[in-house]
């Protein structure tokens, strides 16, 4: 046996190995993958320490143009359950599929768990065109700022990981009923600290608050962008401040990722006021967990609006 | 008879009155029965009013609800008239019905540039204006195990109008130790700017070194790929990937060669912190000689090698480094810095140069969702230049505008000072326009 052969025999008797100590090494874990931090964070709420959660996207980036990294495509590889928000939110998890070739997440098997089910989506386009800008082909895919559909997204997360894991059902089911009570007590909290300003116009950023706007009853008057995804023009800026001194908007909502400048500009010429708002867990310091990232944005509202009415 | 007369008087007074204190009592009774009643009556409607009050109250929230949403309805039919909201579909259902849901994703990229340039050598024109490519992308799951990729390109070059294969390549998963396996062709892992199409560079075109190396476009080549990620406890994305190429590809290697090309690339990746990440990566290349070919000697003149002896076996062998470094910004900006070094050892002399090597440097800055902004630093020792010390070195400047996802423009100045002293300084700008419709989604580099 010649060298060359002898170091191809090496190679492969390490990797088989490695292979085999990996699989060994492994705590008993359910190896979870969520395509987002908040995934990550209501699926921990429901399966606690049965699971060892990865979340992909990293919450300070826009979720729309993440970039999955070697890490990420390692991680799904390895994955026993997919979590993901379905729809066409993660337009980069068919590409991280295909890299990662699992076939446990091909197809809509037990191990891919989309929460988006039996969601009401707002938005959806009657027709497609990318004239209307970067619009979503099953409608708003933002949906996850409502709490009441949290609720829904615990419920299918619970029933996903109860499918592929039926042993541990009951489990899941019980974490993610008392997960969703929590969020009832707190859903009747916003509500009542909201309710005041039902009816209050504001200005979003991106149109990526539509189910928030929905659930505590304010009037979006219009986004600084222009159509979805498309950057602002000094025209649409100049119409849309005149629509906010029409109607007195005086919040402008924006997530940490999107740029300072415009929406600045916008609230000195009207006299409103930028205030950025988390749609992901981590997103913020304060945005340790759904929870706390809701209570976080209703506050950051309640003390915009407050100061604006003169409370 | 008067005492007596007396009592019975007073009898009858006392009758008489307590007759009429009885008299009163029964009044007073009737009368607090009819207050009972009375109060039980306005007890009675005053919760009625209550009812209603409430009534009234869920009633005007109703309707305040339904202004709000008439109003947000009005506003989105205002601004987008193709976008009223619309009754909500089932989740992930297909939108194109019966069996044209099976169809393909199907999407076109197209490539316009315009360049002014000093360089009179340029067989493509000096000051030109042309469609460089239409690309037509095709994708489509096969079956449970695989997939199918394909790019045709469209080229309206001056020498030749034609349709070429760019890639063409079937997936399988899930094969032993999961590997993926490829096979048809494929733009080969060659580093990282060679993985990419001319659409998907910061700059106007590839580095120098690519090139010169493999050609105007990069290595792209039928073959077979294999790709795993090594399992080891520790997480460590260790990525492998084994390729055969079809053996006349590339500038570098044999134009006629009956013996493949054997690629291998290793890379790995860590986060740096929460915002940064660093990729690194390893290329090897063994493949044939090119055939005889006329070259340019350091002293202008044109020489050209004859070897009797047929081509050497594998004797062109290419290393390669990659380190490409990633940091996010606060408002969606990103710092990108990327670098690519490749070295030859030949054993022949087909080409003038033996030890040919080069790298670039690239710093790519995303400003805003508008604008992004580089430059790239070239620098070569070309396969066909013979001598020490003669190098091209390139800097490109470039300025790109994102109109949005789907259409931007960049603006490049490019200087190089080429290895030859045959040829002079050449400043070149560029104007390039992407654009692309439909369904278009890069693979994970």
């Amino acid at each position: 046996m010649n060298s060359k052969k002898i170091f191809f025999l090496f190679l492969g008797l390490l990797f088989l190995s490695l292979h085999l100590a990996t699989d060994l090494w492994a705590v008993q874990k359910i190896k979870i993958v969520t395509t987002t931090s908040t995934l990550a964070n209501i699926t921990k709420e429901i399966a606690y320490d049965k699971v060892d959660v990865y979340s992909i996207a990293s919450p300070k980036q826009n979720i729309h143009f993440y970039a999955p990294t070697p890490r990420n495509v390692l991680k799904v590889k390895k994955a026993e359950v997919l979590v993901h928000q379905g729809l066409d939110l993660e337009a980069w998890r068919g590409p991280l599929l295909n890299a990662a070739g699992n076939p446990r997440f091909l197809g809509e098997g037990n191990f891919s768990i989309d929460v988006s089910k039996g969601i009401s989506l707002l938005e959806v386009p009657t027709s497609l065109s990318r004239a209307e800008g970067d619009i979503h082909l099953y409608g708003n895919p933002h949906y996850v700022v409502d709490p009441e559909n949290a609720k829904i997204m615990a419920t299918n997360i619970s029933e996903g990981l109860a499918k592929a894991f039926p042993q541990d059902a009951d489990y899941f089911r019980k974490n993610a009923e008392a997960f969703n009570r929590k969020l009832d007590e707190k859903i009747k909290d916003w509500l009542g600290r909201m309710a005041s300003y039902k009816g209050t116009p504001i200005v979003t950023y991106h149109r990526s608050w539509s189910y928030f706007v929905e659930r505590f009853g304010f009037v979006i008057v219009g986004e600084v962008e222009p159509k979805p995804g498309i950057p602002p023009t000094a025209k649409h800026i100049a119409e849309l401040a005149k629509v906010m001194k029409e109607k007195s908007v005086k919040v402008i909502i924006k997530e940490s990722f999107q740029e300072n400048s415009t929406p600045k500009k916008i609230a000195h010429e009207t006299g409103a006021q930028v205030v950025t708002l988390a749609q992901a867990v981590g997103e913020t310091k304060e945005a340790r967990d759904y929870i706390s990232m809701m209570e976080q944005n209703i506050q950051l509202l309640e003390q915009a609006l407050s100061a604006k009415k003169g409370i | 008879m008067r005492l007596w007369s007396a009592l019975v008087l007073s009898f009858f007074v006392c009758v008489l009155v307590c007759n009429e204190a009885h008299a009163n009592e029964g009044a007073l009774g009737v009368f607090r029965s009819e207050m009972e009643t009375l109060k039980q009556m306005v007890q009675g409607l005053q919760s009625q009013v209550g009812e209603l009050t409430s009534t009234v109250k869920s009633q005007n929230e109703v309707i305040q609800k339904q202004s709000l949403k008439i109003e947000a309805l009005e506003r989105v039919k205002e601004l987008t008239p193709q976008q009223a909201t619309a009754q909500p579909i089932p989740v992930g259902a297909p939108r194109t019905a019966g069996i044209m849901g099976f169809n393909p994703d199907i999407g076109l990229v197209g490539d316009v540039e315009a360049k002014l340039t000093q360089n009179k050598a340029d067989e493509k024109g000096n000051n030109t204006i042309a469609l460089k490519e239409l690309e037509l992308n095709l994708a489509q799951v096969v079956d449970p195990f695989s997939r199918l990729d394909a790019v045709i390109s469209f080229n309206d070059s001056l020498e030749n109008q034609n349709v070429s294969i760019e890639e063409g390549y079937y997936t399988r998963w899930g094969l032993p130790l999961g590997f993926l396996g490829q096979i048809g062709k494929f733009r080969s892992k060659v580093g990282k700017q060679n993985l990419l199409h001319l659409d998907q560079l910061d700059t106007v075109d590839y580095p120098l070194v690519v090139k010169d190396f493999f050609g105007e476009e990069g290595l792209a080549s039928s073959g077979a790929r294999l790709q795993n990620m090594i399992p080891n406890p520790w997480d460590i994305p260790i990525e492998i990937t084994g390729e055969i190429l079809r053996g006349n590809n590339g500038n570098s290697f044999s134009g006629i060669s009956r013996r493949p090309i054997f690629n291998s690339h290793a890379k790995t990746y860590f986060d740096v912190s929460q915002d940064a990440n660093v990729e690194l990566g390893w290329t090897t290349l063994f493949g044939d000689e090119n055939p005889p070919i006329t070259i340019i000697n350091s002293t202008g003149s044109a020489v050209s090698y004859t070897r009797p002896e047929g081509q050497d076996r594998y004797g062109v062998k290419v290393f390669g480094g990659d380190m490409t470094f990633n940091w996010f910004l606060p408002e969606g900006r990103k710092l990108k810095w990327q670098n690519e070094i490749y070295f030859q050892d030949r054993t022949s002399r087909t080409h003038a140069n033996s030890r040919p090597w080069g790298f670039y440097s690239l710093l790519d800055f995303r400003l805003s969702q508008r604008f992004s902004a580089g430059v790239r630093f070239d620098y070569l020792e070309p396969l066909n230049v013979q001598g020490q010390d003669h190098h091209t070195i390139g800097i490109s400047p470039y300025l790109v505008f994102w109109q949005s996802e789907f259409a931007d423009f960049r603006l490049q100045y490019s200087r190089l000072d080429f290895a030859s002293d045959r040829e002079k300084s050449d400043n070149a700008l560029f104007l390039k326009a992407n654009f692309l419709i439909g369904a278009h989604k890069h693979p994970v580099q």
